[in-house]
């Protein structure tokens, strides 16, 4: 059994708990409904002991609802939340045992930082000694030892946020839900606060769920990530999964800049206009004809002055390079794929067209190069170069989708 | 109009109409229960003072009035709680309800008790044959205090309930508070200020209650007459002395609580 109120210094040394370990949290097949309208849509995910999930959908996409969903302040209209390997789907908030850090930090005003720290432990009528060792302990923890006495709103925002955490901490919780934790703060606190909750993270070695509509935090804190869009998951994977392969074109798009070029399947290859793209496909997700979408992100794309792309990557066109922004790290540039007007006869090869309407008459793509490239190549506005690939992902197009649908 | 530069005109002659506009309307009136109370001496002043009814009729009043307060304060803070936290079909209706009495005639008040607790009213001559008699007690007054300050420690914790986080009850319930615990670690000290200023407001409001408490009390001086009433009583009879003593009383007492009122409010406030 899991003694639900350890003290502090047991973080770290959880024991295995009688042969095969379950997950720390479980979301099966949970969906909610007010009144008619669907907001989530069969939601199952799980998170194991000591990792960081990140939720990361647009405001609107039912993200928070499934975070409070699993602390018991909503409930779900069918399925069921498991914390622990113990169904607490009926559990009321107060019985769940879960830390939800609320992104105003919900700390109470009324209360020294000491006695917000301990109130988990004082409505638990623990000793008065035993709360005062804890709350020492959490004080060192989050190194607020010198503000035990001040009231929260002498503090700063990434002070409160500490306050809160170690409030949850107090009484180790199942699994700790962060709720936008950093979108009351400002850009330099935000990174700075994100590496510090990873790191604190890592030392209680508790299981936690983070809400952010932050792509870059998102990357950053999770261990995986989960793409919420309207009301279902896009895909969960670890971020170098959802980054460089993204299984939608929302996530692909949601994530970071893409480029997004429509083509067909021809025998095993996958035609972009003029262009022919060698690509490893799955036989059983795509058969000839199909219309596909090329994705691939602008720093997958490498720019040659001579006639080939190089070694290991797939050369797909020529174009034009029509914009050079300088932006800090790296060189943003925009290309122009070339047009019958101004193509001679032997670059006709390279002409791509593309089935967007709205892309068909200025078919471009963005490409990043960072500083040292960009130096040792210089380019000009007007340069011809090969446009090659370091790597793509291939999407079935969301037309396809609809007519599957209407199926 | 000139203007001079860096002073302005209008601002010394409007503070200058306002007092002038308030000294016959609220200054001199008040100027002259201390003149004309202490006019005959301190001796006489404080004889008329210490008298055995005129000391029944203020300690009746602060009685009855801090009855009604307690009861008024629990009353609001529970009738804030429920019509802030949940919605539902009549809410309006019920705030209007619980705010109509101030905007009843206080004798009217008194008149409604009566025909409702009187030996002949509705539930009242029900009672009456078991030897239950509401009216002309004590705790007639208190009814009546009760009924004419019902909306005011509602009117100031309403807002206060209307503005607090939700998140901080969620918060407190995430951590393992039962209700009740959230209620009296977290909520209630949120409301200290608001719940010291209605108390306040109620307090003095029903210790100067004259209208309703003529009729439902009978007056009767030593068992049922409240400050207000001794005042009326004596001016009546011709004793203005008497009359002015209590009426310099209860004047400082409510500029008394209208001082913490006023210059508490930070501390009312704290965050």
């Amino acid at each position: 059994m899991r003694a639900k109120e350890k003290l502090i210094e047991d973080f770290g040394v959880k024991q295995p708990r009688g042969g095969v370990v379950p997950s720390a949290a479980s979301v099966v097949g949970v969906s909610k409904r007010f009144g008619k309208t669907s907001i989530l849509e069969n939601i199952s995910f799980d998170v194991a002991e000591g990792e960081a999930l990140v939720l990361l959908g647009a405001s609107g996409s039912g993200k928070t609802t499934i975070l409070r969903i699993i602390a018991g302040l909503e409930q779900p209209y069918t399925g069921k939340v498991i914390l622990h390997g113990k169904d607490v789907t009926e559990l009321p908030a107060r019985e769940r045992g879960v830390g939800v850090i609320f992104q105003s930090y919900a700390l109470f005003p009324k209360m020294t930082v000491e006695k917000n720290i301990g109130y988990g432990l004082r409505i638990r009528k623990r000793k008065r000694k035993e709360i005062k060792q804890t709350v020492n302990e959490l004080l060192s923890l989050v190194q607020l030892e010198e503000h035990r006495k001040k009231y929260p709103s002498q503090l700063s925002g990434g002070q409160q946020q500490r306050v809160a955490i170690a409030r949850t901490l107090a009484y180790n919780p199942e699994v700790l839900l962060f709720d936008e934790p950093f979108g009351a703060l400002d850009t330099q606190t935000r990174t700075h606060l994100r590496r510090e909750i990873r790191a604190l993270l890592r030392k209680v070695n508790v299981p936690a769920i983070f809400i952010t509509h932050d792509q870059e935090e998102a990357l950053e804190l999770g261990d995986r990530v989960a793409v919420i869009n309207r009301g279902h998951i896009e895909q969960i994977g670890t971020p170098f999964e959802i980054y460089n392969q993204p299984a939608t074109e929302y996530v692909a798009t949601f994530l970071g800049a893409a480029n997004l070029l429509d083509g067909t399947v021809r025998n095993g290859l996958i035609e972009v206009g003029s262009g022919k793209l060698q690509a490893k496909l799955d036989p059983n997700r795509f058969k000839d004809g199909d219309s596909v979408r090329v994705v691939f992100r602008p720093e997958d794309v490498t720019l040659s002055k001579t006639d080939f792309a190089r070694p290991g990557h797939v050369k797909i066109a020529t174009a034009r390079v029509a914009e050079i922004t300088f932006v800090g790290a790296y060189e943003r540039l925009r290309l122009l794929f070339d047009r019958p007007e101004d193509s001679s006869s032997e670059d006709d090869a390279y002409y791509l067209t593309t089935d967007v309407p709205e892309r068909a008459k200025t078919a471009s793509i963005i490409a990043t190069r960072p500083k040292p490239e960009a130096s040792a190549t210089k380019l000009q506005i007007g340069d011809r170069v090969v446009i090659g690939l370091n790597s793509f992902t291939v999407l079935p197009t969301s037309q396809q989708k609809q007519d599957v649908k209407e199926k | 109009m000139r203007h001079v530069r860096g002073f302005d005109v209008a601002r010394p002659l409007s503070i200058g109409m306002l007092v002038l506009m308030m000294l016959p309307l609220v200054f001199l009136p008040l100027l002259s229960i201390f003149i004309f109370g202490t006019s005959n001496g301190l001796d006489k002043f404080l004889s008329a003072l210490t008298a055995p009814e005129a000391i029944f009729a203020l300690k009746l009043s602060i009685a009855t009035s801090f009855w009604a307060t307690v009861f008024n304060v629990i009353f609001g803070l529970f009738a804030a709680y429920v019509l802030s936290r949940y919605n539902f079909w009549g809410r309006n209706a019920l705030i209007v309800t619980i705010s109509l009495p101030t905007a009843i005639p206080t004798a009217v008040a008194g008149f409604a008790l009566l025909l409702l607790w009187g030996p002949y009213g509705t539930l009242g001559r029900f009672l009456a044959p078991q030897g239950v008699q509401i009216m002309f007690t004590a705790g007639a007054i208190i009814l009546a205090n009760i009924f004419v300050t019902f909306p005011l420690a509602f009117g100031v914790i309403k807002p206060v309930f209307d503005t607090m986080s939700r998140s901080l009850e969620e918060a407190s319930a995430t951590i393992g508070a039962t209700r009740w615990q959230t209620f009296w670690h977290v909520t209630l000290p949120s409301l200290r200020g608001a719940i010291v200023s209605g108390a306040l407001l109620t307090f003095a409001r029903a210790v100067g209650e004259f209208g309703s408490t003529i009729l439902v009390s009978g007056n009767l001086a030593g068992r049922t007459q409240t400050a207000p009433l001794y005042i009326f009583a004596k001016f009546n009879e011709g004793q203005i002395e008497a009359a002015n003593a209590i009426a310099i009383v209860l004047a400082l007492f409510s500029f008394l609580i209208f001082s913490v009122l006023f210059f508490a409010r930070d501390w009312l406030d704290v965050d």
